[in-house]
């Protein structure tokens, strides 16, 4: 990726509402046309974010840069950037066309080129002919879309969506993610995206960010996010994954349930307590007699493309994917190459309790 | 099916309690009699008598400027607020609502009494001060009515529409004012109901000359039929009903950004505040005295239909000063509002016991009656009785006296019966016969009875006087005050203690009606005139009382109000009917043995009331 300059910069945010801190410390920016997205569970800060950035919050501490200049005290209407909120925000009195013409008609657009644009938008968000609907004739999900159709027709620098496509089905949600990315493409706008679906994170971002409880947990590519995850958190949060507890006896070489295994990973010194992430995917299934351990199929649950299975081994329930079929109650052995486990350090500081997963 | 039954009849009699009252009420507006009872074909008079009615059409237009201006200041402020607290910190919010809503709950005439108490400290009472009084308690009801509103509309699209770079005020305008609107029209509605029907605070708040329908109503009902006010009462309802109708239609569920309701809704909330608008300016341009007293002018407040209006114009016209006019029905109401300081009139008719108390609390001017020719033409001997109340003849000026009596149907009663009040003990008239229902009235004839004064007020005396008053209570049908005349001339009892001029009133309607003055003796009543200290033109004061004391004058209000008049001229210039009425005109020989009553101070007034409730108690 060719280095371009940062569009926005979040410095030191903090925000606490009623003494509850909802964002310490934040730092993140968006580089201009990056794809950005906040990923984490829920309540973990990401519409604040968003809302911060949007002008509808305050940070208590800490400030916001756009294009370099200093918008934290800019009323939100004089933003250059447009929002598509999480919960349905349509104007309910408005047919869908005023709507869409509701930011144009702000900025003095003719006539003309309001008609063009609302035509182009709802042929966009695949709702053409809907014009004259009202709001509350239209779904959840067509209400979402017009929600984007308006926010893009005024062509923002950097559009910020909370959860857009969270009312839509599969099919109609890898649609509008494809518009999305090639709206970043032809019209060179910034996004800044907020999903707790790690799929869409992964298909869509240039950049995915980890939240958990108002904290950064890790900031990287959808591959490094996917491949490398820092701690167990991001771990566990991108996909299902055996997080087992486990001790670094020396470079290389781990010791796990009690059995030894070869690594990669150098550099965490000697008998170290470490967190081992192994994906489901990359476990794999042999007789008994050629694995690492053995254990017992306990659940089988049929996947579409694979199967998701629960293994007891040495105490603990390991999860499985496999496109083999392996009834409940067999015998079978557990292998995992080195390149495929993952050691992590254990969080210590109090800072990094955030960590440990909720619920 | 039992069930079904049950409920059904459950539901017409819950309806027919709610609304049989409102419904004789509208049967009797189109009634040709003048009285309750009887029934005498339909008829529109009313309504039209209704219109051209002065006093009616002024209070209309009073009630029209104060709703409607009301109304609209309690939106503005009341949407403005709900706005605020919207806004709020959940804590704030609840904080604030519990206060905007603690005057909901308030018993009106509690929210009455304070703010007329908090406005006298400030100012004097008038229509600014109900106009104030009606805003406050109007914006309640505004904000109940916009924030269920306001939080349906959610801050979302508020901000949707910032977010797109409309300004905090287009924000507003084009997305949270079309939400709320709905709210802000039926708060609207609502605020003009609640003026439009509000009786308390209004009563309480209004200065002098200030009427609004609701006050004028009360006033006028309580002294008793005047079917025009049956008409007006009618409309009125309909009114209230239309107008709670239409608040209650009000759509929150009209979606269809472009359905022909919408229109039609906006069109007729604009016309309804552009109407109001119009109608509000136009009537403080039409009564622009109101806000500006120019020219000389008193204020004269008497107790109900009780001078004759065309007289009050005379006196403008020769005098050049202005009357404001003012009526009122309860004497001991009126003391309590004067003493709260909440009274301005120039001049005041009341009384005799009432005006007793005021000298005494020092609270009457003296009037120089040097500067009033006509004032020889009252009779002395009648200025000599007022000796009683006014022991030096510097305060007061007579105006009607009379005596309290029995009246009685001849048909049923020998004329021999009724000399004595001894009737009313001895059992003769058993269950056919009414007890006048106020304190001292009641225990006169008892006291006078036991051969002691009606001023007597050794509780010993007072104790013996309940005795008898209990034993009779079993006999007598009611106790009545208003109703009295009613009664009597429908013939649903033989005899009813009452005053001359009630009699007299009830004598004209039928004639098989009697009155007389028992030979023990009663009591004299003397209604007078007299200048409280808050008088602001004494002798603007004294002018209108020299002008009652004119022959001609006296005449008209007699003959208005038919009650014996001081007068001399008009005691002689009548027929010898009348001339012989005791009902109208006590002989000298009645007087004699009458006596007035004492002013009672706050023992002896509490020691009554707990005899009353205890022979109340007793005979319920
Ligand atoms: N106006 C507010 N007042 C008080 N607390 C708030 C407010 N807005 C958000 N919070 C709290 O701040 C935390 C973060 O909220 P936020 O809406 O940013 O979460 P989120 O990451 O967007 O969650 P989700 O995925 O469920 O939308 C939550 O605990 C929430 O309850
Ligand atoms: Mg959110």
């Amino acid at each position: 990726m060719t280095m371009k300059k940062n569009l926005i910069d979040f410095i030191d945010i903090s925000k606490s509402y009623d003494g509850n801190l909802v964002l310490d410390e934040f730092n993140l920016y968006v580089r201009e046309n990056e794809f950005v997205t906040l990923l984490g569970p829920s309540g973990c800060g990401k519409t604040t974010t968003l809302r911060l950035l949007g002008g509808f919050e305050t940070p208590d501490t800490g400030k916001i840069l756009f294009d370099s200049v200093d918008i934290t005290n800019l009323p939100a209407n004089e933003r250059k950037l447009n929002t598509v909120f999480q919960k349905y925000s349509l104007f309910p009195h408005m047919s869908i066309a005023e709507n869409i013409a509701f930011g144009l008609k702000i900025s003095k657009k003719s006539k003309q080129y309001i008609e063009d644009k609302i035509k182009y938008a709802l042929k966009l968000v695949n709702l053409d002919g809907f014009e004259h609907r009202s709001v509350d004739s239209l779904s959840g999900g067509q209400q979402q879309r017009i929600a984007i159709a308006r926010a893009i027709v005024n062509e923002p620098k950097v559009l910020l969506l909370d959860e857009p496509l969270g009312a839509l089905d599969l099919k109609l949600r890898q649609n509008m993610q494809y518009e999305l990315m090639r709206l970043k493409e032809e019209l060179g706008i910034t996004f800044l995206y907020v999903t707790h679906d790690q799929e869409e994170a992964l298909t869509m971002s240039d950049t995915i960010v980890v939240m958990n409880q108002g904290y950064i947990q890790q900031i990287g590519t959808p591959e490094m996010i996917y491949n490398e995850p820092e701690n167990a958190f991001v771990a566990d949060f991108i996909g299902h994954s055996n997080i087992i507890d486990g001790t670094m006896i020396e470079d290389k070489l781990v010791e796990i349930l009690g059995v030894k295994m070869a690594c990669v990973d150098e550099g965490f010194g000697k008998m170290t307590p470490v967190d081992v992430v192994i994906r489901p995917e990359d476990v794999e299934l042999v007789k008994p007699e050629d694995g690492y351990l053995t254990g017992e199929v306990t659940s089988l649950i049929f996947k579409g493309v694979h199967y998701e299975l629960d293994v007891m081994a040495n105490g603990y329930e390991w999860l499985v994917h496999t496109t083999q079929y392996v009834p409940v109650g067999t015998q079978v052995g557990i292998r995992v190459i080195p390149f495929n486990i993952q050691i992590m350090h254990k969080p210590e500081s109090s800072d990094e309790k955030a960590v440990e997963i909720d619920e | 099916m039992v069930k079904k039954c049950a409920s059904r009849l459950y539901m017409a009699l819950i309806f027919a309690f709610l609304y049989l009252p409102i419904v004789v009420l509208i049967i009797l507006s189109f009634n040709r009699s003048n009285t309750r009872v009887n029934w005498k074909g339909f008829t529109l008079d009313w309504y039209v008598r209704c219109f051209q009615n002065e006093n009616i059409m002024s209070a209309f237009a009073t009630t029209l400027e104060i709703t409607f201006i009301a109304a609209i200041l309690a939106t503005i402020i009341g949407t403005l607020a709900a706005l605020g607290i919207s806004a709020m910190k959940k804590r704030g919010k609840t904080i604030f609502l519990g206060a905007t809503n603690i005057p909901l709950l308030n018993a009106d005439i509690v929210t009455g009494i304070s703010m007329m108490l908090l406005f006298v400290r400030f100012t004097h009472l008038g229509f600014v001060t109900v106009l104030i009084a009606h805003v406050t308690f109007n914006i309640p009801y505004v904000i109940l009515n916009i924030l269920p509103k306001l939080k349906q509309a959610n801050r979302c699209t508020y901000e949707a529409a910032l977010d797109l770079g409309a300004s905090p005020l287009y924000a507003f305008y084009k997305v949270t004012w079309p939400e709320i609107r709905p709210g802000v029209f039926s708060g609207f509605l609502m605020a003009v109901t609640m003026s439009l029907d509000d009786f308390s605070i209004t009563y309480f708040t209004k200065g002098a000359g200030i009427n609004t329908l609701s006050t004028m109503l009360y006033t006028e009902l309580r002294k008793g039929i005047k079917p025009e006010l049956y008409a007006l009462s009618t409309i009125l309802f309909f009114t209230v009903l239309l107008l709670l109708i239409a608040a209650n239609l009000n759509p929150d569920k009209i979606t269809a950004p472009v359905s022909k309701r919408t229109v039609y809704l906006k069109r007729a909330a604009c016309t309804a505040i552009l109407a109001s608008l119009v109608l509000g300016s136009l009537a403080i341009f039409a009564d622009g005295s109101r806000f500006s007293s120019d020219g000389p002018s008193i204020t004269v407040l008497n107790y109900g239909k009780y001078l004759d209006e065309d007289a009050l114009r005379e006196f403008e016209e020769e005098s050049g000063i202005k009357v404001n006019y003012e009526e009122y029905e309860d004497p001991e109401e009126m003391y309590t509002k004067y003493k709260a300081g909440s009274i301005d009139y120039d001049v005041i008719c009341t009384s005799d016991y009432i005006i007793e108390k005021l000298i005494q609390e020092d609270e009457v001017l003296e009037i120089s009656y040097d500067d009033m020719p006509n004032y020889q033409n009252l009779n002395p001997d009648i200025i000599d009785m007022t000796a009683s109340f006014d022991p030096k003849h510097r305060y007061t000026v007579p105006y009607f006296y009379g005596t309290l009596g029995i009246l009685y149907n001849t048909e049923l009663v020998r004329p021999e019966d009724v000399e004595s009040w001894d009737c009313l003990w001895n059992g003769s008239y058993a269950d056919d016969m009414i007890m006048i229902g106020s304190v001292r009235d009641a225990f006169a004839p008892a006291l006078i009875t036991l051969g002691y004064s009606l001023n007597d007020t050794d509780e010993t005396h007072l104790r013996e006087a309940l005795d008898i008053l209990k034993a009779q209570s079993a006999q007598v049908s009611a106790y009545y005050v208003d109703e009295t005349c009613d009664e009597m001339i429908a013939e649903n009892a033989a005899i009813a203690v009452c005053y001359s001029g009630e009699a007299g009133e009830a004598m004209a309607e039928n004639d098989h009606l009697a009155y007389s003055v028992p030979k023990e003796g009663s009591n004299l009543w003397i209604d007078s005139w007299f200048i409280p200290k808050t008088c602001q033109n004494q002798e603007g004061a004294q002018k209108f009382l020299d002008f009652l004391c004119r022959d001609d004058i006296s005449m008209a209000n007699f003959e208005y109000v038919y009650y014996a008049s001081p007068n001399l001229s008009v005691a002689e210039n009548q027929d010898a009917e009348l001339k012989e009425n005791e009902a109208v005109n006590p002989s000298e020989e009645v007087l004699r043995r009458c006596e007035v009553y004492r002013a009672l101070n706050d023992e002896k007034t509490v020691l009554y009331n707990s005899l009353w409730q205890e022979l109340i108690g007793h005979s319920s």
